[in-house]
């Protein structure tokens, strides 16, 4: 229940809806901006002077014109959820507005580029902002329903004929999933001079997905879905993986080398990113200075593959020097976490942050002849199997793959490989005992378990995956550089976890794609992305404090939601798990028993 | 009766801080026993070192004639000495069946843990009826039942429980007690920690009173309940 709850009489729910669903679908056919930027036309033909063709809408007034429709149709319908739906489509639609009218306006010199000047008007972007605010304020009347439950089967059947059904939605499901992620990574372009308002049109595609996702979520698809990928969960890593497979090709858009690029850096600070969820999530050892593993497996795989820079003079084929890496990094790791026996909390932080600054300066200043110091060691080859090396295009099936794809193929392959070893380790005992240590360390010593062996356990697997993940990067970039694993990317790589959702595996995977995507995308605002990106993390943090995909384990805590996803009522259920969190430190307060 | 724990001269600091100096006392198989003293006397300080969270400075622990003194605490626990620790300290965000889960953390017979854990919720059927909630939403009785199921699921020859009784309503706090008999006519022998003496010496087989990081007085329980020293400082009459 929101504190605006009870703004505007129910009455009105229905007109402020059907408005709004009208004005976005105005919006979507009124011109953008009364005369060209000095960058050129602003997209889909939204500049008057080039607005030819009102109903033939591309782009973020396509996407317009889709959330006005559904508005409307929303608005007369008997759904369940549809409060939840109207409220997303709007910010979708409050965002798309906001984002293009601020750039017009700030481009152009003035609110004239967006409303009326020199006799031309053009109120697309301010009709898109009030119909978004209509249907965000539509949904304040009551409180919002509940998330109807799905059945799990929609026709009411059983067995086999059950789980053909769920495969068939989720097929369909994962297809969505691929279009939505081919699109984000596409929306607005490359940037650059060629595409001016990559920025803007990225971001205002960020509003329609937040939108369509937030409308599927309102009238409880998503959870539907996830809880059918949950129950085949086999057959939804086939359907992922495959989608993944098919990103490359043509017919998907996202299919260049540009693309695969960075689709390729994503995936190794994905899998990145699940390595310290094990350290971080799993065991609840927060670790500063974890990209050292990461840098460390790629001077390693670095020096063994025959550089001319390298020292080592050996010329390994790349899974040998990637294994060897990795067993190296581990080492590092279990070094490293030693000191965990003996320090807790903000102190392991300490310990783990003057670790990777020791690293950074040491690869810095060459010690050890292993690093090239600030020249780094250039040149690495690239790899080589089966005769391909794999910066080159490779035809399959009849297509041509961009170059870079094989890299691309190789990290979704050992992504898909990490995902499935913390799927297993956190199911495990071994998983079961990180999280009683994670969640009060003293009991799980008098459950018996080693906490001492544990925890080394958890920064040697975390830093084993950072120094393979290294091992690849290194490899496709083709230098080793000390520049590349500084502090400030194991400050990207936490918020990614803590993001996405700590101890999950889409949430670190969705948390490393946002954190090294928007940075990309946002190259239109120079000095700006870092403000935005921080501004985004705030706001993230103070509406979603668990995570965008959170564990179970984590939501009652940080959503003040029980487990059935009730709101905490009592403030003895608060007192409870406060208790919880206090540890053995001071004298329990004695709490009345309600029995 | 064979002595199952014997506790010898037990000293054990915290740094510069003696927190127990000389504790002894014995636990005979199929007892209750149960330690009573006051706030600080270090009785905590004892079941903690016996379990091998703490390490003595001075003394001896033997469990089944064998010192367990200086073993680690995953290696007393397989022995069969389970810790039911003070405060519940149950794993709030976790399930109930994850924490009884946890607390077969050293066996590796899965089909025996699914027999116990079926006990446990035959114990406590509230527990049962609530398996994948998270621990974190009972009332303080019901984590309490929890934190002793959690110590029953390593199939434990000895049972400590600390402070059972803390926070909890006198009608949960009798049922805690009568769990407690119910236990040892099953078979558990169990060392009690408690503040409540009244209740917990009425249920014992025996009781120490423990006093400034000594064992004081002892003797069977009622007895202690009639002595006039033990009714002065512990039962306030």
């Amino acid at each position: 229940m929101s504190r605006f709850t009870g703004l505007i009489p129910l009455a009105l729910v229905r007109p402020f809806n059907a408005l709004g669903g009208l004005l976005l679908l105005v919006a979507a056919m009124l011109p953008w901006a009364t005369f060209l930027l000095n960058d050129g036309p602003f997209p889909e033909k939204s500049t008057l002077q080039y607005f030819d063709a009102p109903f033939e809408l591309t782009g973020f007034r396509w996407h317009l014109l889709v959330f006005g429709v559904v508005a409307l149709v929303t608005t007369f319908v008997p759904l369940r959820g549809k409060d939840r739906v109207l409220r997303a489509l709007g910010w979708g639609g409050l965002v798309i507005g906001l984002v293009c009218g601020y750039f017009i306006a700030e481009n152009g010199g003035g609110f004239g580029a967006i409303t009326a000047a020199d006799g031309a008007s053009a109120f697309g972007s301010v009709v898109a902002v009030l119909g978004g605010l209509l249907l965000i304020l539509g949904s304040m009347a009551k409180p919002l329903d509940e998330i109807p439950e799905w059945p799990t089967s929609l026709f009411g059947l059983t067995g086999m004929a059950a789980r053909l059904e769920a495969y068939a939605y989720l097929i369909v499901a994962f297809a969505g999933v691929l279009w939505l992620v081919t699109q984000t990574l596409t929306a607005g372009g490359i940037g650059g001079a060629a595409f001016p308002y990559a920025g803007p049109i990225f971001l205002a595609f960020l509003g329609f997905a937040g939108g369509l996702l937030g409308a599927l979520h309102g009238i409880g698809l998503t959870r539907w879905v996830s809880h059918l990928s949950e129950k085949h969960r086999a057959f939804s890593i086939i359907v992922l993986l495959a989608c993944a497979f098919l990103l490359p090709f043509p017919f998907t858009g996202a299919g260049s080398q540009y693309w695969m690029q960075v689709a390729a850096v994503i995936g190794v600070y994905a899998a990145t990113a699940i390595g310290l969820n094990i350290v971080v999530g799993l065991a609840g050892l927060l670790d500063l200075g974890y990209v050292a593993f990461m840098g460390i497996g790629a001077f390693v795989a670095a020096n063994l593959s025959g550089a001319v820079a390298s020292q080592v003079g050996l010329d390994l084929p790349f899974p040998v020097a990637a294994l060897i890496a990795a067993v190296i990094a581990g080492i590092f790791g279990a070094i490293v976490g030693s000191p965990t026996l003996r320090v807790r909390g903000d102190y392991l932080a300490i310990v783990t942050l003057a670790f990777g600054e020791i690293f950074t300066r040491a690869a810095q200043n060459n010690i050890g002849e292993l690093t090239g110091g600030a020249s780094a060691i250039p040149g690495v080859p690239q790899v080589t199997m089966f005769g391909t090396a794999f910066n080159e295009k490779i035809t399959l099936f009849g297509a041509e793959l961009p170059s870079g794809v094989l890299y691309y193929f190789m990290i979704v392959l050992v992504v898909g490989a990490i995902m499935a070893v913390f799927a297993n380790l956190k199911n495990s005992r071994m998983g079961r005992a990180w999280i009683a240590i994670r969640e009060d360390e003293d009991a799980a010593r008098a459950m018996g378990i080693r906490t001492g062996k544990a925890k080394i356990l958890a920064f040697l697997v975390g830093a084993m995956l950072a120094g393979l993940a290294g091992a690849i990067f290194v490899h496709k970039l083709g230098t080793a550089s000390y520049d590349s694993f500084k502090f400030l990317e194991s400050v990207t790589l936490l918020a990614a976890v803590i993001l996405g959702g700590m101890g999950t595996i889409p949430g670190a995977v969705l948390g490393a794609s946002l954190l090294f995507v928007l940075p990309e995308k946002l190259r239109e605002f120079d000095d700006f992305r870092l403000f935005f990106f921080g501004l985004a993390l705030v706001f993230i943090m103070r509406f979603r404090p668990q995570g965008l995909v959170p564990d179970r384990h984590r939501r009652a805590e940080l959503a003040g939601e029980t487990a059935e996803g009730k709101p905490i009522e009592t403030e003895e259920e608060q007192a409870v798990l406060e208790h919880e969190e206090r540890g053995h430190a001071g004298p329990s307060a004695p709490k009345e028993d309600r029995a | 009766m064979t002595a199952l724990l014997e506790v010898d001269d037990l000293s054990v600091a915290y740094g510069a801080i003696e927190a127990v100096r000389s504790v002894s006392f014995v636990v005979e198989e199929g007892q209750i026993v149960c330690l009573i003293g006051a706030n600080g006397a270090g009785k905590t300080t004892t079941l903690r070192t016996i379990s091998g969270l703490l390490r003595p400075r001075a003394g001896d622990i033997r469990f089944d004639g064998k010192s367990i003194a200086k073993e680690p605490a995953h290696v007393i626990l397989s022995r069969g000495v389970a810790h039911s620790p003070e405060g519940r300290r149950v794993f709030a965000r976790m399930s109930v069946e994850e924490n009884l889960l946890l607390g077969a953390y050293t066996r590796k017979d899965e089909a025996g843990v699914r027999t116990d854990m079926n006990r446990v919720y035959e114990l406590f059927p509230v527990l049962g009826e609530r398996k994948q909630q998270k621990a974190g939403l009972f009332s303080g009785g019901e984590q309490q039942m929890l934190a002793i199921g959690r110590a029953m699921m390593s199939k434990p020859r000895l049972l400590m429980l600390d402070e059972p009784s803390m926070g909890l309503s006198p009608i949960m706090t009798q049922l805690i007690f009568d769990t407690i008999k119910e236990l040892q006519q099953q078979g558990t022998t169990i060392l009690l920690v408690e503040q409540n003496a009244l209740a917990a010496l009425a249920l014992s087989d025996r009781g120490y009173v423990v006093d400034l990081g000594q064992t004081t007085l002892e003797g069977p329980g009622h007895d202690l309940l009639a002595d006039e020293r033990v009714r002065a400082a512990y039962l306030g009459q």
